[in-house]
């Protein structure tokens, strides 16, 4: 046994030094996403968008001089111990420039901290969303294309007090996204004056949130800020809440913005729901990603697949204006999307090679925004409040 | 440069496998020397893992720390703190046997996870605690691994010796005979209840120790790390694969396991591009095969418990 053991061990040693061998001329870059693990049934729409953008290099000539641009998908498996383990592999194994991914945050702080940072390989993360990854010391080398979690709870909490609701209650989930989100909203609510009665994290999954959702309007708040997935625990939430009347209004993040929320419970009892979202700001670029998206047999309306597009467009880009030099390709990504030179949409790759080969600036105008990265690599977002029409959710405001 | 990364790959993994193998000896200390079923690893783990963080780490905003202690304080008070931990949980639920015990720790072990999820003020919640010390941090990349790797190595030799010898010291042979008759080991004048919490204080101490010396490698530490997959079960997968009850065993189950566990991806990554995310998939069946065909065909694991003292003999001379 212990020597099948071995020659298992052994085979799989070959196997991946004979991967290693072959395949010299091409950029690689890491795909790292949370394949098992509990976002299993997000990542592979997330992973396919990235691969969409590589396509899409390769079918206008290629990167570099003629290259093929290569992904090189990883698991991170939405922990740290997957985390590194992926980056590892990535970086010394696979060789890759650049790395898009991991998906969840823990993997995010894990892996720059131990893997990618050291290493000094850029880093672009699709979704993750906690504002910890703002203040990492990272020496600039990681990005990412999804706004951190503060931006979107302040965002909101604004422009709730523009439009004159005092005194709310705030339930969220308890993890990662939905602790973000609500600190930061809790805060700039009531920096702006407001009221916050009723503040409570819910575990996902259980049957009946009748208790939580008494505690939260016992303390008379008249809106429920929701921040959680309308997929899951906030659709049960909403539905709860509705059924026994604990509120009069509803107002969700990002992840309530899902159509879960209108085929379940239908339009005409939404009237007096709200969701926050990010929107592409040049809106021609969200169309033209989820023309090319729907083409290949893609759902465009997927969380996080215009940011995994973008990163991995990105990257491309960037990598492409460093010249393929790992070390600039952090510095070419603050240049290809900083606000000037000619603007470059989803899939125009051949444009934009043409434009870096001779030198001039591009901007990069993504599906999830324009990306102009801030000191610590993240975007701001452009957020919008819908509401729900007959058409599913339409715009009320953009949210400042 | 392609010795280069796999030289830095090789670094990685010893380095997760010493840590991995600490968690696989202090579950050796529980299951392989006092029978005690502990299916709740991950809370000691993520103890010890957020006591060094939060001994270590600067100070923050909104929650307690700034201590910025030595990471070898860190360390120590990751293991005070798990073996603290563990004290009234084993006061408690060591007075079941075998599989209640798992569900009752297994419940410890959530319980632990929540508190960490939702102490926004002791461990920062969700959002997890950053920017920790590592040791030898500051070198170039091979380099700050290569010496955390020895950092590893010497803290498993270290704890493997003292292990060793408490397992053939006359307390080893104790627990051992109140592992397999502890009615005889009663009459015998035993302390059962008082021998069992020393043996799971002993073993989560070990883990907390692993925690900690995850989170500085990673330099951070959420509370995405102590999910059972990867915290408890692959631990219990690497004991029982490698040989419970033997220390060697332990370590080479922790090697074995997280080879196959990391290397597998790599060679699944050979089938074609529309298969890399679905072979992704492969590597959980792989483990959860791995187990059941050992389970099946040599339930002892590879290396399996030594037969020390006179009994050797006896059992050599009955085999003949």
């Amino acid at each position: 046994m212990k020597l099948k053991m071995l020659a298992i061990a052994g085979g799989l040693l070959a196997a991946t030094a004979l991967s290693t061998a072959g395949a010299k001329a091409d950029v690689k870059i890491g795909l790292l996403g949370g394949v098992s693990g509990p976002i299993a049934a997000m990542a592979p729409a997330m992973i396919d968008a990235a691969q969409l953008a590589i396509s899409q290099v390769n079918d206008q000539g290629g990167i570099l001089d003629g290259e093929t641009l290569v992904g090189v998908v990883g698991d991170s498996a939405c922990n740290p111990q997957g985390g590194t383990d992926a980056a590892t592999k990535a970086v010394n194994i696979e060789g890759v420039t650049a790395i898009v991914g991991p998906h969840c945050s823990g993997a995010v702080l894990a892996a720059a901290g131990s893997v990618t940072v050291p290493a000094g390989v850029t880093m672009v993360t699709p979704s993750g969303t906690s504002p910890e990854i703002t203040g990492l010391d990272d020496n600039g080398m990681v990005f990412r294309t999804v706004p951190s979690d503060d931006y979107q709870g302040r965002a909101l909490a604004r422009t709730l007090r523009e439009q004159g609701y005092e005194k709310v209650a705030v339930a969220y989930i308890n993890n990662d996204y939905g602790t973000g989100l609500a600190n930061a909203f809790k805060g700039e609510f009531e920096a702006q004056g407001g009221q916050i009665a009723g503040f409570a994290a819910h575990e996902d999954g259980k049957a009946s949130y009748r208790s939580n959702l008494a505690d939260l309007s016992s303390g008379g708040a008249d809106t429920l800020v929701i921040f959680d997935y309308g997929d899951g625990t906030g659709l049960t939430i909403l539905r709860q809440a509705l059924e026994n009347g604990f509120f009069e209004r509803f107002v969700g993040g990002d992840g309530m913005k899902s159509d879960a929320v209108i085929n379940e419970l239908g339009t005409e009892n939404l009237a007096d729901y709200f969701a926050s979202s990010p929107v592409g700001e040049a809106s021609n670029a969200l169309d033209t990603f989820n023309a090319a998206f729907t083409a290949v047999g893609g759902d465009p309306d997927a969380i996080f697949v215009t940011t995994s597009y973008d990163a991995a467009f990105m990257l491309a880009l960037a990598i492409e204006k460093a010249g393929g030099d790992k070390a600039k390709v952090a510095e070419s990504l603050r240049e290809i999307s900083n606000g000037e030179g000619e603007a470059i949409l989803p899939g125009e790759w051949a444009k934009a090679k043409k434009l870096i080969d001779e030198g001039k600036a591009i901007d990069y105008k993504g599906a999830a925004g324009d990306h102009n990265f801030d000191v610590n690599g993240d975007v701001p977002g452009t957020f919008a409040l819908f509401e729900v029409g007959a058409e599913g959710y339409e715009v009320v405001t953009n949210m400042k | 440069m392609e010795l280069y990364g796999l030289l830095n790959y090789a670094l990685f993994m010893g380095v997760f496998i010493g840590i991995y193998a600490l968690l696989a000896l202090g579950l050796n200390i529980q299951w392989g020397f006092a029978g005690l079923f502990n299916a709740g690893i991950a809370g000691f783990f993520a103890v010890g893992a957020y006591t060094s963080a939060i001994l270590t780490s600067a100070a923050a905003e909104g929650r307690i720390g700034g201590f910025e202690l030595p990471v070898i304080v860190g360390w120590f008070g990751a293991m005070g703190a798990a073996a603290l931990i563990a004290w009234p949980i084993g006061k408690i639920c060591l007075r079941f046997r075998s599989d209640y015990l798992a569900i009752a720790t297994i419940g410890i072990a959530e319980i632990i996870r929540l508190v960490i999820k939702s102490e926004a003020e002791l461990t920062n919640s969700a959002r997890g605690i950053t920017g920790l010390p590592r040791p030898f941090g500051d070198l170039d990349y091979m380099a700050s691994q290569a010496a955390y790797l020895g950092i590893v190595l010497v803290v498993l030799a270290i704890a493997y010796v003292l292990v060793e010898r408490q397992f053939n010291a006359p307390w080893g042979r104790m627990m051992r005979a109140i592992r397999d008759n502890e009615d005889a080991a009663r009459a015998m004048g035993k302390n059962i209840e008082y021998r069992r919490l020393e043996a799971f204080i002993f073993g989560a101490a070990l883990m907390g120790l692993g925690g900690a010396l995850f989170a500085h490698f990673n330099r951070s530490i959420t509370p995405e790390a102590i999910d059972p997959m990867v915290a408890t079960f692959l631990v219990w997968i690497m004991l029982i694969l490698g040989g419970s009850g033997n220390n060697r065993g332990a370590i080479l189950g922790a090697a074995v396991v997280w080879i196959i566990w990391s290397v597998s991806e790599i060679a699944t990554d050979q089938l074609p591009h529309e298969y890399a995310v679905k072979a992704k998939y492969i590597r959980l069946f792989l483990i959860g095969l791995l187990l059941q065909l050992v389970l099946r065909f040599r339930p002892e694991g590879i290396l399996p418990e030594p037969l020390r003292g006179d009994l050797r003999h006896t059992k050599e001379g009955n085999r003949s």
